[in-house]
């Protein structure tokens, strides 16, 4: 048997702006290389030539579909270094803009497992309820996928007039149409015939690998930074960590779409609970922390993410370091690709979720 | 001779009704014409279908009011034609060029076999079709079945390996729809006690086939759908896996070759589910003709649907439902016909076997 080695990327319809040399046996793939770097910017060593303030924009580009929760590590290691505390407010405004942005980058997610599968109905559906929240990101920070809505000390804006029962309304009909999007999509029996049992990881092999995120909740790891180390507002909002055991694309499908319905009680809570007073605390335009390092780490909608901020007392950061979930749950991609069907490929790519941009950084 | 008599000859051999009626049936009705108008608006309605099923509006501009869109497949078409042929450097220039061109001929041969109406007539038979023959289900299944070699034949002198791929599984999926399609046809074929497409019709006077074979017409459906390539079963293409399976290297006019022959192939297949099981042009009042075309459109509809409501099957899925579960359908089916031959004779519409 002859083994053909063929180049899955970048010029293919759903590779991303990367490639994946595959070894070909028949239909079956034997060995898979990814071949990253294709989108690499530079965003660590950008960030070092920029203010504490300008980066914010520049390392929200590191992922523009979880625009919310990248950032949120950034600020919060900046406050550490500078040793702020922000008020209660700014963490329920935050904790809010980040399950919103959860949801859009989850909506995503499922879009992607969608197209894998050639399920274009649920894609556009998907796609289209995205605009629900994206709307609300241009109500309450004006812009609709790369608002860079945190600054450190708080948030830009304060929730706008007409927000709460605006988003509430929203939020009932997304949910309604959760409901149905369950029966219809993932109890679609060609769905679970092309998702069950494809790329199963296992509990050990996810940890081993080091997987994050609703992947690795998907392999029955319940590990998630909202619980474990809870910042902004989540110790004193109610929520589960939804887990699958099976960790096949339809286990990492489904942590996906539960984790839809744990963000959007989330938002409910936060919008009830939310105290009056200030937004932000007051931060000079050009913030000066003293010499320092600071680690932070928040649970974005593909995983862990950390920042780790060195600070020499100027005005620009000495080091950022960057840990990016995709960059971590890439490890599996191979590992998963060994002696499946060539037309797994893409179902087991788009289920965990991966995205160049996060990966090359 | 003189010029008159030429004339006078050439009007006798042009202006008669024989050739005349050929030329209606071959350019305007079962022929060239309705396959071309078909191919038109059965994109755009697949597009306006998927938009209504995907919460979209669809296609608006290229066209009047609510038809919008109509006439973008003739400029695409249009478009596609002035394009440069690129005949990739590993490929086998002559099959290359000839393959896709011979593609939408053997879908249009098809077209020729298919009755689609009573219509008085001097041909053979009082019926609009072509060229009649007592085998036409037959041929047009024979037709069919030379679809996927040169879709194996286009893989392999692209000269590229996402096109070879895509091709050895047009092979595969082969063996998944090609024993199913002749069983249930071979149903049919029983029930009538003939190869004659035009009899199979006739015979459905009483009781439809969808009626009476219900296992064969879904088993008849189901691989109609595999040989088609339509989405559950678009393995070939699967543009996921693959880019555009075998299809990946075609440009210009070959392109519009093979998605033009795609779509006669499904009026082909809509055809012959709708005078197989649907009793062709069979019913009251209406003229048979627009029998025929309502029927035609609905099963068209059925064939555009499963792009909305079912993802792809993997390769070795479909084998798995083609050899476990619609080959054992067929032959229940045939069974049954069998039993019901034996036992309650006056039920089938013709008396074989010896009564």
């Amino acid at each position: 048997m002859s083994i053909m080695r063929v180049r899955w990327g970048p010029q293919h319809p759903v590779s991303g702006q990367w490639a994946f040399w595959l070894d070909v046996d028949g239909d079956i793939v034997v060995n898979m290389e990814p071949d990253i770097g294709y989108t690499h910017r530079g965003i660590e060593k950008v960030a070092e030539n920029r203010t504490y303030i300008q980066n914010v924009p520049v390392v929200e580009r590191t992922s523009v579909f979880d625009a919310g929760n990248i950032v949120f590590g950034y600020v919060q290691a900046v406050e550490e270094l500078m040793g702020i505390e922000i008020p209660e407010r700014a963490k329920y405004i935050r904790t809010i803009v980040g399950e919103m942005s959860r949801i859009v980058s989850h909506l995503y997610g499922l879009c992607l497992l969608a197209i894998a599968v050639g399920f274009e109905t649920m894609l556009m559906w998907f796609i289209n309820d995205r605009e629900l929240f994206l709307d609300l990101f241009e109500m309450l920070t004006g812009a609709r996928i790369t608002y860079s809505f945190f600054i450190p000390g708080g948030v830009l804006h304060d929730l706008p007039q007409g927000f709460y029962d605006e988003a509430m309304r929203r939020l009932d009909y997304f949910e309604r149409r959760l409901k149905d999007y369950w029966k219809m999509f993932f109890l679609n029996r060609t769905f679970i015939t092309r998702t069950r049992g494809v790329g199963v990881l296992k509990r050990e092999d996810a940890i081993r690998l080091g997987v994050v995120g609703p992947n690795l909740r998907a392999s029955g790891v319940e590990a998630d930074v909202r619980k474990d180390e809870p910042y902004a507002a989540y110790d004193q909002i109610d929520f589960i960590i939804p887990t699958e055991k099976e960790g096949d694309a339809y286990a990492r499908g489904g942590v996906r779409f539960h984790e839809l319905e744990q963000s959007v009680s989330i938002i409910r809570q936060a919008l009830q609970k939310i105290p009056d007073g200030k937004i932000r605390v007051k931060v000079p335009i050009t913030p000066t922390p003293p010499k320092g390092e600071a680690y932070s780490r928040v649970e974005t909608a593909r995983g862990e993410i950390g920042y780790y901020i060195i600070s020499d007392g100027s005005n620009r950061p000495y080091r950022v370091k960057i840990s990016a979930p995709s960059f971590r749950n890439l490890l599996a991609m191979p590992f998963l690709s060994r002696n499946v069907p060539m037309a797994d490929i893409p179902t087991i790519y788009l289920s965990l979720d991966l995205i160049p941009l996060d990966v090359d950084r | 001779m003189n010029i008159e008599t030429i004339i006078e000859s050439l009007v006798a051999l042009f202006i008669n009704r024989p050739f005349i009626e050929m030329l209606i049936k071959v350019l305007i009705f079962p022929g060239l014409m309705f396959p071309l108008l078909f191919v038109v608006f059965a994109v755009w309605f697949e597009r306006k279908l998927m938009a209504k099923i995907h919460l979209r509006i669809g296609p608006l501009h290229v066209g009047p009011g609510p038809l919008g869109g109509i006439f973008q497949l003739i400029a695409d078409a249009l478009k596609l034609l002035q394009k440069e042929i690129i005949v990739p450097y590993n490929a086998h220039k002559i099959l290359y060029n000839i393959l896709p061109l011979a593609m939408p001929m053997i879908s249009l041969a098809a077209m020729a076999f298919i009755p689609v109406a009573p219509f008085p007539s001097v041909g053979p038979v009082d019926y609009l079709v072509v060229f009649y023959t007592p085998y036409s289900i037959l041929v047009v299944l024979a037709l069919f079945a030379i679809h996927p070699f040169l879709v194996i034949g286009v893989g392999w002198a692209s000269g590229s390996k996402y096109t070879t791929m895509g091709a050895l599984r047009a092979a595969y999926q082969l063996l998944a729809y090609e024993v199913p399609v002749m069983l249930s046809a071979a149903c049919v074929v029983m029930v009538t006690g003939s190869f004659d497409l035009i009899k199979i019709v006739e015979s459905q006077a009483n009781i439809w086939y969808i009626l009476l074979l219900p296992i064969a017409f879904l088993v008849f459906f189901v691989s109609m759908m595999a040989e088609l390539g339509r989405r559950p079963f678009d393995i070939p293409h699967a543009e996921q896996e693959i880019v555009y399976g075998w299809a990946t290297e075609f440009t210009g006019v070959h392109y519009v070759c093979v998605m033009f022959a795609e779509y006669v192939n499904l009026c082909v297949a809509s055809c012959l589910v709708t005078l197989l099981f649907l009793g062709g042009w069979l019913g009251p009042v209406l003229p048979p003709a627009a029998w025929f075309l309502i029927k035609f459109g609905i099963v068209v509809v059925f064939f555009l649907m499963g792009r909305g409501v079912y993802p792809r099957l993997r390769i070795d899925q479909l084998l798995n439902a083609g050899w476990r579960i619609l080959i054992p359908l067929a032959l229940i089916q045939i069974f049954i016909i069998l039993v019901l031959a034996k036992f309650a004779p006056w039920i089938l519409p013709v008396t074989f076997l010896g009564g």
